[in-house]
C-alpha cells in the first residue's frame, strides 16, 4: 500500500515534468494599441487659390524605437489659409483614421493652436462642438511679413463625464489631459 | 468553547482492559510540539502529560467511549470523544488562547521559531476587511507601498514586490507582483496566520527572498467531528465601504477521515474621503471564494484547495497624466481639480484594474517509518487588465491585459530525528507562461525553474542551530510580437545560488538571542529585463535592460528578545544589514527624454548599483498597572547606494508607535473586552537621492505626520454563541497627511477618518 501510494505520487510528479513543452510561440500578433496616435497632418488650402500643402508630424512606430520624424511648416507671407487636421495610427492595418473618432465625440475634444511671437502667424474660426465650444478641427491662418518662429498643437481630452468643456478652458485646464502635444517650426517665406 | 456530554459506557468485566491510547500535541497556529500539556481521561480521572516530543500514552483501557480533556497553559482547554475498541493514536491539534492580550504570554512561554515574526491574532482581528497588506504592516519592520488608499503592497525592511516572495497556502504565489501597483492577490480572509519568514526557512520557497517571505496560511482542516461556521462582517465610514466573509467547515462523523471548507468574502467600498475632499473613482470591489477538502489517515493525507480572488479597483482619474506638462501641473496643484472631486458613489469608471487570480492546488502527505513526504502539485492562472482613459467612450477593451499561468510542483522529504538533528530536503519545479494582449508593457514569455534545498535543524539544551542551502536554475524565453509582424526574441538562463545559517541561544528562560547569515539571488525579472512603454501613473518611459544580472544579497541579522518572569515587561530588539551586489533599481535619465506625439517624456532606465540597507526595530511592552499595558515599537532604516554614495529612492522612512490597552475583568458574559489608542509618528524622508546632478524626483518628500487610532473589542455570550463586537477608528483627528511610499502622494492627501465596526459570530457544532 505504502509502496504504491510512493509511486503514484512520484509518477504524478514526474508526469508534470514531461508535461512542459514550450508554447511561447502564438500565432496572434501585438493587438495593436488602438489608442496610439502616430501621425498629425495639418493641410493648408490657400483663400484664393494655390498649391494645398501639407505638413506632419509622424511617429511611425509609436512611442520608443525609432524617433519621430517631424516637418517644418512652410507658408508664404500675408496670406490666409483654411487649415483641417487629419490624426492617423499607421501602425494598424489599415491605417486607422482618429479624426473620425475626435468628430464623433467633439464635446470631449479641443485643438490649441499657439504661435509664439514673433512667428507671424494667427490662427482664428477654429469649428466648434455642438455646445458652441471650440473643438479646432478646421482653422483658419493668417501669415504678415517673413519671420521663422514656431507654433504649438495641443489636443486635449475631457475625460469626465460629462466632459464639462467651456469655451474658457485653458490648454493646461485640470479638467482635460493632454492627447498631442507638438512643437512645429514655422517659417513664413 | 464546547463541551461533550460524556457518555461512558460501562462495558462487562469480561472484557479485557488492555488497550492502549496514544497520541501527540501540536499547537495548532505554530505546529509546535506541546511539551507539558495536561491529558486527563475524565470518565477515569487517570491524568498523564505530555512529554518532550508532545507525546503522551495511557496503557490498561477498557473498551468504551472516554472524554479526553487535554490542556497547555498557552492553548484552551480541549476535550474529545473517543470510542476505544482497539489502540488508538490520536493527533491532537490545540487552538492558541483566543485572549486577546494573552498572546503575549504566549509568546514569553513558547520562544517564537528563529526568524519568524507573526502577527498577533488580535491585529489580525483589527485588520480584518482591510487588505493583506495592512494587516501585515502591524508587523514591527513592515512597511506599505501603496496607490491610493485601495492599492497596497508590503515592504519589508525596504523591500517590496518581486523580493518578496508570498506564499498562500503553501503555493509560491505567482501573479503579475513586479509593477508596484499591483496588489497580492490573495482574500485576507483566508488567512488562520500571516508571518514574515526570514533566514533558512527561506530556502523552502525560493533562492530568491532578498527581503523575506510572506507566509499565509489558513487554519488546519477541522479535527473534530461536527461542524462549525463563522461570519464575519463590517462596515467603514470614510468610504461606506461594507465586507462579509464566512466560512463552513465539517467534519463528517461517519467518515472521520473527510473534511472540508467553504470560504467566501464580498467586499465593496466606495468613493475615498479625504479629511478635506473625496476623491472621484477610487472605489473598489472584491469577490473570492476558496473550497478546501481533506483526507486525513495516520500514514496518508492529502487536502485539495482551490481558491478565486476577483477585484475591480477605481484608479483616481486626477492622476492618470497625458504627458510630463500636464504631471507637473497636478503635482504642483495644493489640491486636485474640482472635477475629479466630490462624487459619493460605489460606481467605477476608467482608469480601473480587473484582476483575477485562481489557485487550485492537491497537497498529500505520507509517512514511510519516519521519514515523511510531501508531494504538492499547483495550478495557478492570473489575469490582469487595466482600463486606461480612452478617447472613444465606446471602447470597452483594456488597454493592458496580461495573463500568466504557472505550474508548480513540490516534492519534500521530511527525515526522521537522529540524535538532535531534524531536518527536510525538497525539489521543486515551476513553468510559467505569460502572454499579453493590447499595450506592450512585457513580452511574452515561457519560463521554467528547477530547483532543490536541503536544510538541517539542530537543538541541544540552550542551543538551535540551523543550516541550509538551495540552488535554482531559471529559463526564460520571451517574444513580442510586433504590430507589422516582427518578432523580438531574448532567451535568458540565470541560475541562483542561496545559503542560510541561524543560531539561537536561550541562556535562561526570559532571554533569547539569536544570529544569522543569508545568502539570496534574485534573478532579473522580465519587467526589468524588457518593459518599454509610457508609464501613465508617473509620466516616465520606462525601459527595461537586457543586460541585467541577477542581484546577490547578504543579509546578516543579529537579535535579542527578554520576557520578564513576571510578565510585566519584556523587549525584542533586532539589527540587520543587507547588502545587495547589482541591486536592480530605476535611474532616470535626465539626458535622454523619449519624444512622441504627446510631447518629451523622461526616460528611466533599470540599472544596477551595489545597494546596503540596514536598520533596527525595537519592540517593547510593560505592565504600567495590572490591566494597563503599553506597547512601543520603533523602526529606523538606512537604504544607501553605495556605488554612488548615495540614498535610495522610495524607502520607507523612520517611525515609532505607542498603544495603550486596557483590558477589562471578564464578567459575566463579558469576555476579552479592551480597549486601546496608540499614536504612530512617521518622519519625513530625509535620505533621498542628491539632486544636484539632475532630478530624482518630481516632489520633495511630504512632511512628517502623526495619527491616532483608537480600538475596543469584547465578545459577548448570546445563548451559545460568543459575538464579538469590535470598533476600530482610524486617523482619528481627521489629519490632513501624505505618505512618501504612496504613488498618489504628488496628487491627493491620504484617507481621513475612518471608523470601521465589526461583528463576528462563530457557531460551532461538535455532535453533528
Amino acid at each position: 500500500m505504502k509502496k504504491q501510494l510512493m509511486k503514484i505520487a512520484f509518477a504524478a510528479f514526474a508526469t508534470g515534468l514531461v508535461l512542459t513543452s514550450c508554447k511561447k510561440d502564438k500565432d496572434e500578433t501585438e493587438t495593436n494599441d488602438e489608442e496610439v496616435i502616430t501621425t498629425m497632418k495639418l493641410t493648408f488650402v490657400p483663400v484664393g487659390g494655390g498649391t494645398t500643402l501639407t505638413y506632419q508630424f509622424e511617429d511611425a512606430d509609436g512611442p520608443g524605437g525609432l524617433a519621430p520624424v517631424q516637418q517644418d511648416i512652410v507658408l508664404a507671407p500675408s496670406k490666409t489659409y483654411n487649415v483641417s487636421v487629419q490624426l492617423l495610427n499607421v501602425t494598424a492595418n489599415p491605417v486607422d483614421d482618429i479624426t473620425t473618432e475626435i468628430e464623433e465625440e467633439k464635446d470631449a475634444h479641443r485643438f490649441y493652436y499657439i504661435p509664439a511671437a514673433g512667428s507671424n502667424i494667427t490662427v482664428s474660426n477654429l469649428d466648434n462642438d455642438s455646445n458652441g465650444v471650440p473643438v479646432g478641427l478646421t482653422s483658419t491662418w493668417t501669415t504678415t511679413a517673413a519671420a521663422t518662429g514656431s507654433i504649438r498643437v495641443v489636443l486635449r481630452h475631457y475625460p469626465g463625464n460629462p466632459p464639462g468643456k467651456a469655451a474658457a478652458d485653458a490648454v493646461d485646464s485640470p479638467k482635460s489631459g493632454t492627447d498631442i502635444e507638438v512643437n512645429f517650426v514655422t517659417r513664413v517665406q | 468553547m464546547f463541551l461533550f456530554l460524556a457518555v461512558w459506557v460501562g462495558e462487562s468485566s469480561a472484557q479485557t482492559c488492555a488497550l492502549t491510547l496514544s497520541g501527540h500535541a501540536e499547537d495548532l497556529d505554530t505546529r509546535e510540539k506541546l511539551a507539558a500539556a495536561t491529558v486527563k481521561l475524565q470518565e477515569t480521572g487517570q491524568q498523564v502529560f505530555t512529554d518532550q516530543n508532545g507525546d503522551f500514552r495511557f496503557t490498561n483501557l477498557c473498551p468504551g467511549t472516554y472524554t479526553l480533556e487535554i490542556t497547555h497553559v498557552s492553548c484552551d482547554l480541549q476535550t474529545k470523544r473517543i470510542v476505544l475498541s482497539r489502540d488508538q493514536h490520536l493527533d491532537l491539534l490545540l487552538p492558541h488562547a483566543r485572549k486577546t492580550l494573552g498572546e503575549i504570554v504566549v509568546e514569553s512561554q513558547q520562544p517564537k521559531p528563529a526568524g519568524r515574526q507573526q502577527i498577533t491574532a488580535r491585529d489580525l482581528e483589527e485588520t480584518r476587511g482591510k487588505t493583506l497588506a495592512e494587516a501585515l504592516s502591524r508587523i514591527n519592520g513592515v512597511t506599505l507601498l501603496q496607490t491610493g488608499s485601495t492599492i497596497s503592497k508590503p515592504v519589508i525592511h525596504g523591500l517590496h514586490s518581486s523580493r518578496l516572495l508570498t506564499i498562500n497556502n503553501g503555493v509560491r504565489q505567482e501573479g503579475q507582483q513586479w509593477g508596484n501597483e499591483h496588489a497580492p492577490e490573495i482574500d485576507p480572509f483566508i488567512a488562520g496566520k500571516l508571518s514574515v519568514v526570514k533566514g533558512v526557512d527561506e530556502l523552502r520557497y525560493g533562492s530568491d527572498a532578498i527581503g523575506g517571505v510572506i507566509l499565509v496560511e489558513p487554519r488546519p482542516l477541522r479535527d473534530q467531528p461536527g461542524y462549525a461556521a463563522e461570519l464575519n462582517t463590517g462596515y467603514f465610514t470614510n468610504n461606506r465601504q461594507y465586507v462579509m466573509s464566512g466560512v463552513w467547515e465539517q467534519q463528517l462523523k461517519k467518515v472521520p477521515a473527510f473534511r472540508y471548507r467553504l470560504q467566501g468574502t464580498f467586499r465593496q467600498g466606495g468613493n475615498i474621503n479625504t479629511p478635506d475632499y473625496r476623491l472621484n473613482n477610487t472605489a473598489s470591489r472584491e469577490a473570492n471564494f476558496s473550497v478546501t477538502a481533506g483526507w486525513k489517515k495516520e500514514k496518508f493525507n492529502t487536502e485539495v484547495f482551490y481558491s478565486q480572488f476577483n477585484t475591480k479597483i477605481g484608479i483616481f482619474p486626477g492622476s492618470h497624466i497625458g504627458n510630463l506638462t500636464d504631471l507637473l501641473n497636478a503635482i504642483n496643484a495644493e489640491k486636485p481639480d474640482p472635477v475629479f472631486l466630490g462624487q459619493q458613489t460605489y460606481s467605477i469608471n476608467r482608469p480601473y484594474q480587473q484582476v483575477s487570480h485562481q489557485l487550485a492546488k492537491i497537497k498529500s502527505g505520507f509517512s514511510l517509518g519516519e521519514h515523511k513526504f510531501t508531494v504538492s502539485v499547483a495550478g495557478q492562472f492570473n489575469h490582469r487588465r487595466e482600463y486606461d482613459i480612452v478617447r472613444s467612450s465606446s471602447n470597452t477593451s483594456p488597454q493592458l491585459d496580461l495573463s500568466i499561468a504557472t505550474f508548480t510542483e513540490d516534492l519534500s522529504w521530511e527525515h526522521p530525528r537522529i540524535g538532535n538533528f531534524t531536518g527536510m530536503a525538497g525539489v521543486s519545479f515551476m513553468q510559467q507562461d505569460n502572454s499579453y494582449s493590447g499595450r506592450y508593457f512585457i513580452p511574452n514569455y515561457f519560463s521554467h525553474t528547477i530547483g532543490a534545498y536541503a536544510l538541517e535543524k539542530w537543538r541541544k539544551h540552550k542551543w538551535e542551530l540551523q543550516a541550509g542551502v538551495r540552488y535554482d536554475a531559471k529559463n526564460i524565453d520571451t517574444r513580442r510580437l510586433k504590430f507589422n509582424g516582427d518578432t523580438l526574441d531574448y532567451n535568458f538562463s540565470f541560475s541562483t545560488l542561496a545559503a542560510s545559517v541561524q543560531a539561537q541561544y536561550r541562556p535562561s528562560a526570559p532571554w533569547s538571542i539569536q544570529t544569522g547569515i543569508s545568502l539570496s539571488t534574485r534573478a532579473p525579472y522580465v519587467n526589468e529585463l524588457l518593459s518599454d512603454g509610457i508609464h501613465h501613473g508617473t509620466a516616465t518611459y520606462e525601459k527595461g535592460n537586457i543586460f541585467l544580472k541577477p542581484e546577490r544579497s547578504l543579509n546578516s541579522t543579529a537579535g535579542v528578545r527578554y520576557d520578564a518572569p513576571s510578565k510585566k515587561f519584556s523587549a525584542d530588539w533586532q539589527v540587520y544589514a543587507n547588502y545587495i551586489h547589482d541591486f536592480i533599481y530605476q535611474q532616470p535619465r535626465p539626458d535622454e527624454p523619449v519624444l512622441t506625439i504627446a510631447g518629451a517624456f523622461p526616460l528611466i532606465e533599470y540599472t544596477q548599483t551595489n545597494a546596503l540597507l540596514y536598520g533596527t526595530d525595537l519592540a517593547l511592552t510593560a505592565k504600567i498597572l495590572p490591566r494597563l499595558e503599553w506597547e512601543g515599537k520603533l523602526s529606523i532604516l538606512y537604504a544607501k547606494d553605495r556605488s554612488r554614495n548615495d540614498w535610495l529612492i522610495w524607502m520607507p522612512s523612520n517611525r515609532y508607535t505607542n498603544e495603550l490597552t486596557y483590558q477589562f475583568k471578564d464578567k459575566g458574559r463579558w469576555k476579552d473586552s479592551y480597549i486601546s489608542a496608540s499614536w504612530q509618528h512617521v518622519d519625513r524622508q530625509r535620505r533621498v537621492p542628491d539632486e544636484t546632478n539632475g532630478k530624482q524626483d518630481y516632489k520633495a518628500p511630504p512632511a512628517a505626520y502623526d495619527l491616532i487610532a483608537l480600538n475596543a473589542s469584547t465578545t459577548v455570550k448570546a445563548g451559545n454563541v460568543p459575538l464579538t463586537f469590535g470598533i476600530g477608528v482610524q486617523n482619528l483627528l481627521n489629519t490632513r497627511y501624505r505618505d512618501y511610499l504612496n504613488s498618489m502622494r504628488y496628487f491627493t492627501d491620504e484617507q481621513g477618518r475612518n471608523i470601521g465596526f465589526r461583528l463576528r459570530v462563530p457557531i460551532n457544532n461538535g455532535n453533528k
